[in-house]
C-alpha cells in the first residue's frame, strides 16, 4: 500500500511540476498584462521540440548522454525569446482593445503555432529516444520512480521559489508587483511600461518553454500536446485564483495529485474530478484560493 | 477562424503534396477506347493533429504507386493526376468529397482513416455515384456493420482485427495468464479493441480475469499516473491499443519504472510508429503488431523491399501499414479499370469500375490483397514478438506471425461477437 500510495504521489506531483510552470506563465501574464494568455499552451508545445532538436544535435555532436540536459534547458529558456517578438509585434497593439480581441489573438497564435510547429517539425511525434533512462531509477519507500522525474520536480521548485525572489526581493519585481496593483501610478511614477510588458511576456513564455522543453525527455512531442495542457492549466488558475503564483503552486498540485489519485482508484473520473473541484471552487471561493480582491 | 486555418493548410499542402503529377507521362499513348486526358484519383487524407502522420504515410504511398504507374504509362495509357484534400472533421470532409467530384471531376476517390469521417463519407458516397476506396476507415458504428450492401463505398478492414490476431496469439506466446489489464484510447477505437480482445482471449482461458481498463483521452502525453494505476492492479499481462505518440510515450515511461520486467505486454497497434520505439525503452518479449504491412519481412515481395529501400532514401524513415492500404486501393482502381476494359475495349464508366473492384486481388506491398464481394478489404495481419536482434535503434518482431482476415475478420454480415461466441474453442 505504501508503495502505491508513492507511486500515486509521485506521478502526481510530477505532473504538477509541469504543470506549474505552465500555469506559472499564465499567471504572470495576467497578472502584470490583463492578458489571457491561451497561446501559453502553445509556447509549451514549442519548447517541447526545441528540446528535442536541441538534445538530438548534442547527441549528434557527441556529448555525454548524462549532460544533455544541459542543452535541453538552454534550449527551453531560448525559445522563450519568442515571447517578445509575439509581444512587441503582436500584444501591445491589442493592451486598450477589448479582452475579446486579445482572447482571439492569443487563439490565433495557437492555430498558428500549431501549423508552423508542423511545417517544422513534420508531423510525426518526435522524442528524445532513451535519454529519460540514463540516470536510472531511485528506490523511493519501496516504491520504483525514475529519477529524471525528481529531478524535474526538483527545477520546478527551484523556478518557484526563484520566481518567489524575483517578484518580492528584486527592484524589478517590485516594478511588476506595482504595474499589476495600478499601472497608471506606476507609469506616472516613471516605469516604461511598455518595456515592462515585453520582459514579463517573455518571462511568461519562458516558463511555458522551459516546461515543454523538461517534460520532454519523459514523452514525445506532439503538435497538438498543448492544447491538451492548456485545459488543465486553465483548471489550476481558477483553482489557485488569476494571477496569484502561489495560487499556480497550490493549484497544480491539487490538479496533478488528484488527477493521479482517481486515475488510481476510479479511472472514470480522471477528467471530472478536476472540473468538480473547479465547480466547487467557482461556487464557494470564485476567486480562487490564493485570488486578491476582485478588480 | 477556422477557416481561415484550413485555407492555409489547403494552400500549404497543395504546395507540399497537392497535385502529383509526373511529366515522365509525356510519351504515353493512350489504347483505343481510352480518353487522352489524365484520369484523376481525388485523395483524402489527415494532414493535421494526432493522425496526421498516419495520412502522411497514406499519401507516400499513394504518391509512390502513382510515379511508379505513371513512369510505365499510366492506366491504360492514361496518365495519373491525384487531387490531395483534407481529411478533418466529418462535416468539412464530406464537403471537400463532394467538391473533388463535383468541381474537379475526379473519377475515383481514395483514402479516409478517422471512422467518425468515413461513417459520414460512407452515404455521400453512395449518393454521389463515384467509387470510394477507404484506406483505413470502416462504416462501422463500434463494431456493427451500418452499411452492409454499399453500391460504391469501399471500405477498410474491421478496426478490432488487430484486437482479434492479438487475442488469438496471446494464449500462443504468454502461458498461464492468469490477469489482464487494459489501456486504450477514449474513443470507438479503443474501446471496441478492448471488448473484442476480452472476448477472444474469454475464448480461450474462460477463467482469465481483466482487472483493469484504463482509457486516457486522445492526446494525453503523460501516463505517469496510469502506469502507477497498472503497477497496483498487478495483472499478469498488460494490453495496450495505442497506436500513435502515444504508444512510444507509454513504452518509455513504462520503461523508467521498469514495469514490462513484471509483466507481459501486448501493443495490437503500435507497429504504425515501429521506428520510434526505440530499444532503450522498448523491451524484448513483447507481442507487438503491425497491421497489414510489416516493412521487414524477409518473406516480403520484391515490390515492397523497392518501396522500403527509396521510402527510406527519401524520408528517411522505414514505412508503416498506412503506405499499404493507399497503395492496395490505388492498385486495385487500376486493376478494376484494366479488368472492365479488357471486356469491353471502351475505358469503363465509373458503375463499371464499382462492379469489377468486386472480389478483385492485386498485387500490394505487403502481397496479394483483395476486395470482399461486400466492399470490405482484406489482407493479411502482422504480429510478432520484440526483439533487439536487428540493424535498426529500434525494436523488430520475431519470429513474425502473419494472420489473414480471413481467419480473423467477421464475415460478411456476421454480428462480431456472436461470430465469436461460435468459435470451436
Amino acid at each position: 500500500m505504501t508503495r502505491h500510495l508513492v507511486n500515486i504521489v509521485m506521478s502526481g506531483v510530477f505532473h504538477a511540476a509541469i504543470l506549474f510552470l505552465v500555469a506559472a506563465g499564465l499567471q504572470v501574464v495576467f497578472g502584470v498584462q490583463k492578458i489571457f494568455n491561451l497561446a501559453c499552451g502553445s509556447f509549451y508545445a514549442l519548447g517541447a521540440y526545441t528540446g528535442v532538436s536541441a538534445v538530438g544535435m548534442y547527441t549528434a555532436a557527441g556529448g555525454p548522454p548524462a549532460l544533455f540536459i544541459v542543452p535541453l534547458v538552454a534550449a527551453g529558456l531560448a525559445v522563450g525569446s519568442v515571447g517578445w517578438i509575439v509581444e512587441r509585434g503582436l500584444l501591445r497593439f491589442v493592451y486598450d482593445r477589448d479582452e475579446t480581441f486579445q482572447l482571439l489573438l492569443t487563439f490565433a497564435l495557437v492555430l498558428m503555432m500549431e501549423d508552423l510547429i508542423r511545417m517544422t517539425w513534420g508531423t510525426a511525434p518526435q522524442s528524445t529516444a532513451g535519454l529519460y533512462l540514463v540516470y536510472g531509477q531511485a528506490r523511493l519507500l519501496d516504491a520504483t520512480v525514475p529519477v529524471y522525474n525528481l529531478i524535474v520536480i526538483a527545477a520546478s521548485l527551484v523556478i518557484a521559489l526563484g520566481i518567489g525572489w524575483l517578484l518580492t526581493r528584486t527592484a524589478f519585481g517590485r516594478i511588476i508587483r506595482a504595474s499589476a496593483d495600478n499601472r497608471e501610478m506606476a507609469e506616472a511614477l516613471g516605469v516604461n511600461m511598455g518595456r515592462v510588458y515585453a520582459r514579463v511576456f517573455t518571462l511568461g513564455t519562458a516558463l511555458g518553454t522551459l516546461g515543454g522543453a523538461l517534460v520532454i525527455p519523459a514523452t514525445a512531442a506532439m503538435s497538438e500536446m498543448g492544447i491538451e495542457l492548456i485545459v488543465e492549466a486553465f483548471a489550476v488558475v481558477v483553482i489557485g485564483g488569476l494571477g496569484s503564483m502561489r495560487g499556480a503552486f497550490v493549484g497544480a498540485l491539487v490538479v496533478g495529485v488528484l488527477r493521479s489519485a482517481a486515475i488510481a482508484f476510479y479511472p472514470e473520473l480522471e477528467m471530472l474530478l478536476i472540473y468538480l473541484i473547479v465547480i466547487a471552487v467557482l461556487l464557494l471561493r470564485p476567486r480562487g484560493l490564493f485570488g486578491g480582491a476582485a478588480a | 477562424m477556422t477557416t481561415s486555418r484550413r485555407e492555409f493548410l489547403k494552400a500549404a499542402g497543395a504546395a507540399a503534396a497537392g497535385v502529383v503529377a509526373s511529366p515522365a507521362i509525356a510519351r504515353a499513348q493512350a489504347k483505343k477506347g481510352v480518353p487522352k486526358e489524365p484520369v484523376k484519383i481525388g485523395v483524402i487524407a489527415i494532414r493535421a493533429g494526432i493522425a496526421a502522420p498516419v495520412g502522411m504515410a497514406g499519401l507516400r504511398g499513394t504518391a509512390w504507386w502513382a510515379d511508379r504507374v505513371n513512369k510505365a504509362g499510366g492506366i491504360l495509357g492514361r496518365e495519373v493526376q491525384l487531387v490531395t484534400e483534407e481529411e478533418s472533421s466529418p462535416k468539412d470532409t464530406v464537403e471537400r468529397y463532394r467538391k473533388l467530384i463535383l468541381q474537379e471531376k475526379v473519377d475515383v476517390v481514395v483514402g479516409g482513416i478517422s471512422t467518425a469521417v468515413t461513417l459520414a463519407l460512407g452515404p455521400v458516397a453512395e449518393e454521389m455515384g463515384t467509387p470510394w476506396l477507404s484506406w483505413d476507415g470502416t462504416t462501422q458504428k463500434g463494431v456493427d456493420e451500418t452499411m452492409p450492401n454499399p453500391k460504391w463505398a469501399f471500405k477498410s478492414v474491421d478496426n478490432e482485427v488487430e484486437a482479434i490476431v492479438a487475442g488469438l496469439l496471446t494464449p500462443k506466446y504468454f502461458k498461464g495468464v492468469k490477469t489482464v489489464a487494459g489501456i486504450g484510447n477514449d474513443y470507438s477505437y479503443g474501446h471496441d479493441c478492448w471488448q473484442t480482445y476480452q472476448a477472444v482471449l474469454k475464448k480461450h482461458n474462460p477463467d482469465v480475469k481483466f482487472v483493469l481498463e484504463l482509457f486516457p483521452k486522445l492526446g494525453v502525453t503523460d501516463f505517469t499516473s496510469h502506469i502507477a494505476a497498472i503497477q497496483q492492479a498487478k495483472p499478469d499481462l498488460l494490453m495496450c491499443s495505442f497506436w500513435s505518440g502515444d504508444a512510444t510515450i507509454i513504452m518509455k515511461q513504462a520503461a523508467a519504472v521498469g514495469l514490462f520486467k513484471s509483466m507481459k505486454g501486448v501493443f495490437t497497434t503500435a507497429g504504425g510508429v515501429h521506428d520510434s520505439l526505440k530499444k532503450e525503452f522498448t523491451p524484448e518479449g513483447l507481442l507487438l503488431g503491425y497491421n497489414s504491412m510489416y516493412f521487414d519481412d524477409p518473406r516480403g515481395s520484391l515490390l515492397l523491399k523497392q518501396f522500403v529501400r527509396e521510402y527510406k532514401a527519401k524520408y528517411d524513415g522505414y514505412p508503416a501499414y498506412e503506405c499499404d492500404h493507399a497503395y492496395f486501393c490505388a492498385e486495385s482502381y487500376k486493376a478494376a479499370v484494366e479488368k472492365a476494359y479488357a471486356a469491353s475495349g471502351q475505358w469503363p464508366a465509373k458503375e463499371q469500375v464499382a462492379k469489377a473492384l468486386e472480389g478483385i486481388e492485386v498485387q500490394s506491398l505487403s502481397g496479394k490483397r483483395s476486395w470482399r464481394e461486400d466492399h470490405v478489404q482484406m489482407c493479411n495481419f502482422y504480429q510478432g514478438i520484440t526483439t533487439h536482434k536487428n540493424s535498426y535503434d529500434f525494436a523488430t518482431i520475431t519470429p513474425i506471425e502473419v494472420v489473414s482476415t480471413k481467419q480473423a475478420m467477421k464475415p460478411a454480415g456476421a454480428k462480431l461477437l456472436d461470430w465469436i461466441a461460435n468459435w470451436k474453442a
